[in-house]
């Protein structure tokens, strides 16, 4: 679009272009001598102008972390690219350029204000990420569809849109459609919406509006369900129980069975398969009720650990804080008294005292925190064994109620070989009364077939039961063991952390009073 | 009854002392009553005077019976009073004989008690029944529902006059109408204004004749706290100690030697014990000396006081209320020694309980006829503990109650009591209350009654002598600067002002020693109110603090340091001459949309060594916090050129060292950063000094004009909304009165020619419209005529004055000249409204005359001729 531009050599975004554009727009005067003095790092700059330069290709920023504000306008840009990493934009403007396709904008959540004006775009999309979007300037482009504007529905934040100069805008009631179908927007092209005109716009469209939102309102529900399910289900599977509130497992035991399937034709196996179903689905459920109990059990655990461990880091940081305070304030006291004194002796005498005190602080401070670690080691055990304990007792009860589904199941296995059993027996006699689908009747040629086909079938059950239980088993106790890993872990890291920072602290005061003696020796 | 044997046996033993009292007692009585007898021989003067003298002294005179008698039958107009009151209905006649019958009979059964109070004299001499004489009203005051206030209200509405005699009841009981309006009145009257008011408020109350100590009679509390002096007791809140949960981390182990702690707490504790037994000591010995000679008459002196039972208006207990003091005292108080009979407005009951222990063992349900005896049958009080045989002995013993047994009590006799909303006001007799308690002293004032507002005034005395002020404290209303309370302590000259909410500096509470500006003073704000926040701000000579809440910028603490005034030779006096600051520091909470390293928790401008401290919030996780110190002086490096900034102007400390933070941009920006805010904070002290001097100076103008506020709803005293009342009331009279005359029939006096009533002939119809209409028509020309004529006369005279001014134009001085030329201009001014006048008249004549005739056409007496002629 920039006509001006187009005679002239495109140019490429380099280091230096961009050190140049920094050090013009950097600080001034006197802290621009410093910044100079010092050199500024790319990803220190806040904001960066580069307009009317030719540019052709967006390039090199990748080491602008921290930049808010970018302007790009009046280059001969043809692609958004390259600003995957400034994700901390808040403003940016690639107006008067040749894009044609809105993209590369996915990282750029906090955007707040988009300026396209003056390019080739020739439809509005990809702007899905810019959820806090306020400013969005699309004029003089080549937009020719309404519906684009029902794209812009879902930026709540939207408040300012300027269209004018796309084809859409010459359409009749190109006002009272956007005013219509945003009816969150206060500025179009640079004007304020009168309410009026807002109201009129709203009765105006009503009907298809009314019938948008219907259906908009509906997929939010949809997917608000989704997302209260996929919940659900996250909320059992951090119980380790998550399908067996429902004939879940007695049908994925079916699911792969084929043998099963087909004997469940015979006489009377429906009705043994459909009580036997009702008994299996019990013990599930009852596993369920169990698993989401204990699942309560663990997490009150949990909470009251963590709370207790919080309340007694707390308390000892007070105390770490006030014995500090108390130092600083005597320390402070007798360094202004250091520096009037005139004596050496007694100098060096005060400064004796002064790092006994220092001493004497670390001392203090490391006997808190040996005594805060020792506390927490104990309470951590504690918590261990609780935990392990209640995880162990879980595992069991869970075994023994699976224990029960493979009664239930080797049960169920006599029954169907007995029936089996006896079919056959009745078809070799030849006084079978129903019909039998062929696949089912061919199971029935002797009895060895007969007795594989039911062990099979059983076989698949118990592995489909055992699998089940196994993973149970597992995942409990991998994440008893991460839990506790985690724990001791935190502490370690807490305990080095405080250590370190005591040190640093010591050997901060220290380092003053070591400078201050120096000072006053030169003195 | 066996109390008062043995009291009776004591007062023998004690018979001298006592005979020396009574002496003591006459004499006083004979000296306040001898003054006044002289002076009644001296006024003869007008009726009136005299009248209104003699009044006043017999309102004196009522200690001695004798006396009183004289006052009622003299001095209380009762030519005015209704006829209840000087006579007795059939019905009262009746209720006095069962009352006689009653006093018979129990006199009879009990010959050893005292006579029954049952059917005192009125003002009219008229024997009237005790209950009869309650009248149960309800204020229409809100401040007068609750009990506490009603009895406040009689305490300080009547002024207390002793019992003519203190060992026995009262042979006269007025009318809590005549004691409202004479505004004194003994211990009966007293409880049987505020009865009637309690019982009209829906408290189950009843007067009670008794026998009291003798502070309690003599509404002596020279021995009493001041109740406003007691501190209220503070509720030590048990904290919770919340159970140690599963996890709670076990205290470190206790080093110490368990033996050496004991024998710590047991020495301590003896070191205690000797301390208090000292201390119980002493104040027992202190109370000694201060407690008051036992009195001769203790247990007979006879009281009348009031007693709200438990149930009604939901009072969760029984208790009593002492109507000169309006103090509430539970059943079981030292103070009351012993009842006789109480009474309501619907029952009179006689107290059958031994009263050796005070009123400690009475219990209070009337219902029981072993307690209480009743004297009519029908009470609403139910028997709480009825049995059958109880009740068939009541009926042996008392059969006589079976004759009354559908007999009512009569209404009272009693007009309506009624308390004028200036008297309600005023409170006190004249507006003025002094009360005198045990090293404290009370005044009251109506309010408006003073100028400056004050409505109360505490006095605090470290003697029982009172001489020795310790501390004043004065109650303030309606002012309009909002001070409501005043606290002057003498010991430490502390001067404390407490304000309402409203004051233009949103001041709150301003404590002081002197009015000048840098003394020690605390002033407190409505923070609310202020737009900065201020909450509190002290100062001493030297330093100023100030706490802030609620600010955006988190601030909420600065502390300032002044050093000494320094000296300027050639400084003009107007110029101000602030004190030089030395530091300033400025405390800061949490902002948690920063993180813990670059939010400063407090800032120290150590103005006078140029050096800025920084301290930054500490981390949740951390105990250390960062530190940063800046120094300002600006130094040049050996080419002269300003050095900007060196890395030893900044020393630091980090929790977590950071690179940029190393830099030198941004110290240097931080610095630049600095020094505006100091610049800032320089200015917000100096604006601070300014506003305390403002406060100061408002103050004392404020206390120099002391106006009132006056509510605009109060009609009485608003000025304003009197007179937009007054004048409302003006323009509605107005508008009535042209009303009246609009309705006036202009056909009136035309009509009145013709013989009244008759129905008006076609001709005379006709005539009348033709009178009526050159009637007007003459009018309209004499009218424009009348202005013309004015309007010439104007003319001529004006052209007589210029004619006269053309003559003399020359001998005529400025004086004169300016006079003329005033005197053409209002001419020539009245020349044209009588033109203007004139025109118009003559537009308008003519609409009026066709106004007139449709008028006319429309008259309902003319109408059906008229319609029908056109």
């Amino acid at each position: 679009m920039n006509r001006l531009c187009d005679s002239m050599e495109p140019r490429v975004m380099d280091d230096d272009m961009l050190k140049l554009a920094v050090g013009e727009q950097g600080p001034q005067e006197e802290a621009g001598q410093l910044a100079k003095q010092e050199g500024i790092l790319f990803k220190d700059v806040l904001s960066l102008q580069l307009d009317f330069q030719n540019i052709l290709r967006i390039d090199n920023l990748w080491q602008f972390e921290n930049l808010r504000k970018l302007q790009l306008d009046n280059n001969i840009i043809e692609r958004i690219e390259g600003l995957e990493n400034l994700t901390h934009l808040v403003w940016l403007d690639l107006s008067f350029n040749n894009i044609e396709a809105i993209e590369g904008l996915d990282t750029l959540v906090n955007l707040e204000d988009l300026s396209l004006f003056s390019n080739r775009i020739s439809k509005i999309d990809s702007l899905d990420a810019l959820v806090k979007l306020q400013v969005l300037s699309l004029g003089n482009n080549q937009i020719g569809n309404m519906m684009n504007i029902i794209y812009l529905r879902r930026f709540k934040c939207l408040r300012t849109l300027s269209l004018s100069g796309n084809p859409i805008s010459e359409a009749e009631d190109y006002r009272m459609f956007i005013c219509a179908y945003l009816p969150d927007l206060v500025y179009l092209d640079f004007q304020r919406i009168d309410d009026h005109v807002a109201k009129l716009a709203e009765t105006k469209h009503q009907y298809s509006i009314d019938e948008l939102k219907h259906r908009e309102n509906l997929q939010q529900a949809r997917l608000e369900d989704e997302k209260a399910q996929r919940e659900e289900l996250e909320k059992h599977k951090d119980a380790f129980v998550e399908l067996l509130n429902g004939s879940f497992l007695f049908d994925s035991m079916y699911a792969e069975d084929v043998e099963g399937n087909k004997l469940s034709y015979l006489p009377s196996v429906g009705e043994l398969l459909e009580a036997y179903k009702d008994k299996f689905v019990i013990i599930c459920l009852n596993v369920f009720e169990y698993g989401m109990k204990q699942q309560e059990k663990r997490k009150t655990e949990l909470d009251t650990f963590n709370e207790c461990v919080h309340e007694a880091i707390q308390e000892n940081q007070q105390e770490g804080r006030r014995k500090i305070a108390k130092f600083e304030e005597k320390y402070l006291l007798g360094l202004s008294a250091i520096r009037e004194e005139s004596e050496l002796p007694n100098v060096k005498k005060m400064i004796m005292e002064c790092s006994e005190d220092i001493t004497e602080l670390s001392n203090t401070l490391m006997t808190l925190e040996m005594q805060l670690v020792e506390q927490l080691e104990e309470a951590i055990n504690m918590f261990e064994r609780n935990i392990t304990d209640l995880v162990g007792s879980f595992i069991e009860n869970v075994q023994s109620l699976m224990a029960q589904c493979r009664d239930l199941e080797n049960h169920h296995h006599e029954k169907l070989l007995e029936i089996s059993i006896n079919t056959l027996e009745k078809i070799l006699k030849g006084d079978l009364d129903e019909d039998l689908p062929d696949d089912v009747r061919a199971l029935f040629v002797d009895k060895d077939t007969v007795v594989n086909a039911v062990g099979a079938s059983h076989d698949i059950h118990l592995l489909k039961i055992d699998n089940r239980e196994d993973e149970l088993v597992t995942r409990i106790n991998s994440w008893c063991t991460h839990l506790i890993d985690k724990v001791h872990r935190d502490e370690i890291m807490r305990n080095r952390k405080r250590v370190k920072e005591i040190n640093q602290y010591i050997d901060h005061i220290q380092s003053e009073l070591d400078n201050l003696e120096w000072g006053d020796i030169l003195d | 009854m066996e109390v008062l044997r043995e009291m009776v046996e004591e007062e023998e033993v004690a018979e001298r002392e006592e005979a020396a009292e009574s002496i003591k007692w006459n004499e006083k009585v004979e000296k306040m009553v001898r003054p006044l007898e002289m002076r009644k021989e001296e006024t003869t003067l007008t009726q009136e005077t005299l009248r209104d003298l003699e009044k006043k002294l017999s309102e004196i005179e009522i200690p001695t019976p004798a006396e009183r008698l004289v006052f009622t039958t003299d001095t209380i107009d009762i030519s005015n009073l209704p006829l209840s009151y000087k006579t007795n209905t059939p019905k009262e006649e009746h209720l006095l004989q069962v009352a006689g019958n009653f006093s018979r009979q129990y006199s009879h059964l009990c010959p050893d008690r005292v006579p029954l109070f049952l059917n005192p004299l009125n003002e009219c001499e008229v024997p009237k029944f005790v209950s009869t004489t309650i009248r149960p009203t309800l204020m229409p005051y809100p401040d007068l529902y609750n009990w506490d206030s009603c009895a406040q209200f009689v305490s300080d509405f009547l002024t207390m006059v002793p019992l003519p005699d203190p060992l026995k009841p009262p042979s006269y009981l007025f009318s809590s109408t005549t004691v409202l309006k004479y505004q004194k009145g003994n211990c009966f009257d007293f409880s049987t204004l505020l009865c009637s008011m309690l019982i009209g408020a829906g408290y189950d109350a009843y007067c009670v004749n008794g026998y009291g100590s003798q502070d309690l009679c003599l509404m002596d509390l020279t021995w009493e706290v001041c109740p406003l002096t007691v501190k209220p007791k503070e509720t030590i809140k048990q904290k919770e100690k919340a159970l140690p949960k599963k996890y709670t981390i076990k205290p470190p182990r206790d080093l110490s030697s368990r033996f050496e702690q004991e024998q710590e707490i047991t020495k301590q504790q003896e070191m205690r014990a000797q301390e208090e037994r000292r201390l119980r000591e002493e104040e027992e010995r202190l109370l000694e000396a201060e407690k008051a000679k036992p009195d001769p008459l203790h247990g007979l002196r006879v009281h009348c006081w009031v007693l709200v039972l438990l149930g009604k208006r939901e009072v969760p207990e029984s208790f009593f209320i002492d109507p000169f003091t309006a103090r509430s005292y539970s059943t079981q108080d030292d103070h009351f020694l012993g009842i006789e009979s109480l009474w309501n407005h619907k029952n009179y009951w006689i107290n059958m309980q031994d009263c050796w222990n005070c009123c400690k063992d009475l219990v209070f349900d009337l219902g029981d006829p072993m307690r209480w005896e009743y004297m009519l049958l029908g009470t609403d009080k139910p028997y709480l503990s009825l049995t059958e045989v109880n009740d068939e002995d009541d009926a042996e013993n008392l059969g006589k109650e079976d004759e009354d047994k559908s007999f009512d009590m009569p209404s009272s006799w009693v007009d309506q009591i009624e308390i004028s909303p200036e008297a309600f006001e005023t409170r006190c007799p004249n507006g003025k209350k002094v009360i005198q308690y045990r090293r404290a002293k009370l005044e009251k004032w109506a309010p408006y009654l003073n100028g400056n507002g004050l409505v109360g005034r505490l006095t605090t005395y470290e003697d029982l002598e009172c001489t020795k002020i310790l501390e004043i404290k004065e109650w303030y209303q309606n002012r309009e600067d909002m001070l409501e309370l005043r606290q002057i302590q003498k010991g430490t000259g502390l001067n404390t002002d407490y304000f309402k909410p409203g004051h233009p500096q949103a001041l709150r509470v301003h404590s002081y020693k002197s009015l000048q500006p840098e003394m020690d003073r605390t002033m407190e704000f409505y923070e609310t109110a202020r737009v900065d926040g201020l909450i509190k701000r002290e100062e001493t000579p030297r330093t100023m603090t100030e706490y802030y809440q609620g600010r955006p910028d988190f601030l909420f603490y600065r502390h300032v340091d002044f050093g000494p005034r320094v000296k300027k030779v050639a400084l003009s006096s107007t110029e101000s001459n602030p004190r030089p600051l030395v530091k300033i520091t400025e405390r800061f909470s949490r902002n948690l949309a920063k993180p813990a390293d670059e939010d400063v928790a407090e800032r120290v401008f150590l103005i006078a060594e140029e050096r800025i401290q920084l301290r930054y919030h500490c981390r949740d996780d951390h105990i250390t916090a960062s530190k940063r110190e800046f120094l300002q002086r600006m130094e040049v490096d050996s080419k002269g050129n300003k050095i900007i900034m060196t890395p030893d102007m900044c020393t630091s400390f980090e929790v977590e060292p950071m690179e940029h933070t190393k830099k030198l941009l941004y110290q240097y920006e931080t610095m630049m950063h600095l020094k505006a805010e100091e610049k800032l904070a320089r200015h917000q002290v100096w604006e601070s000094e300014q506003e305390v001097l403002e406060t100061l100076k408002l103050r004392e103008e404020e206390e120099e004009a002391h106006t009132l506020a006056i509510s605009i709803y109060d009609t009485k005293r608003n000025e304003k909304s009197k007179e937009y009342r007054e004048a409302m009331e003006r323009v509605m009279h107005e508008e009535h009165l042209r009303q009246m005359e609009a309705q006036l029939d202009y056909l009136a006096p035309f009509l009145a020619q013709l013989p009244p009533g008759e129905k008006l002939t076609r001709w005379q119809v006709m005539h009348l419209k033709d009178e009526c209409l050159s009637d007007f028509k003459q009018r309209l020309i004499d009218k424009a005529n009348h202005i013309q004529a004015r309007f010439e006369k104007e003319i001529q005279e004006l052209q007589k004055k210029q004619q006269w001014y053309q003559e003399n134009q020359v001998a005529l001085t400025a004086e004169d000249e300016s006079m003329y030329l005033s005197y053409c201009s209002q001419t020539m001014f009245r020349i044209r409204i009588l033109e203007q006048r004139l025109n118009r008249h003559k537009e308008l004549a003519r609409l009026k005359y066709l106004a007139l005739e449709e008028k006319l056409y429309k008259h309902p007496r003319l109408a059906e001729y008229l319609k029908a002629s056109t």
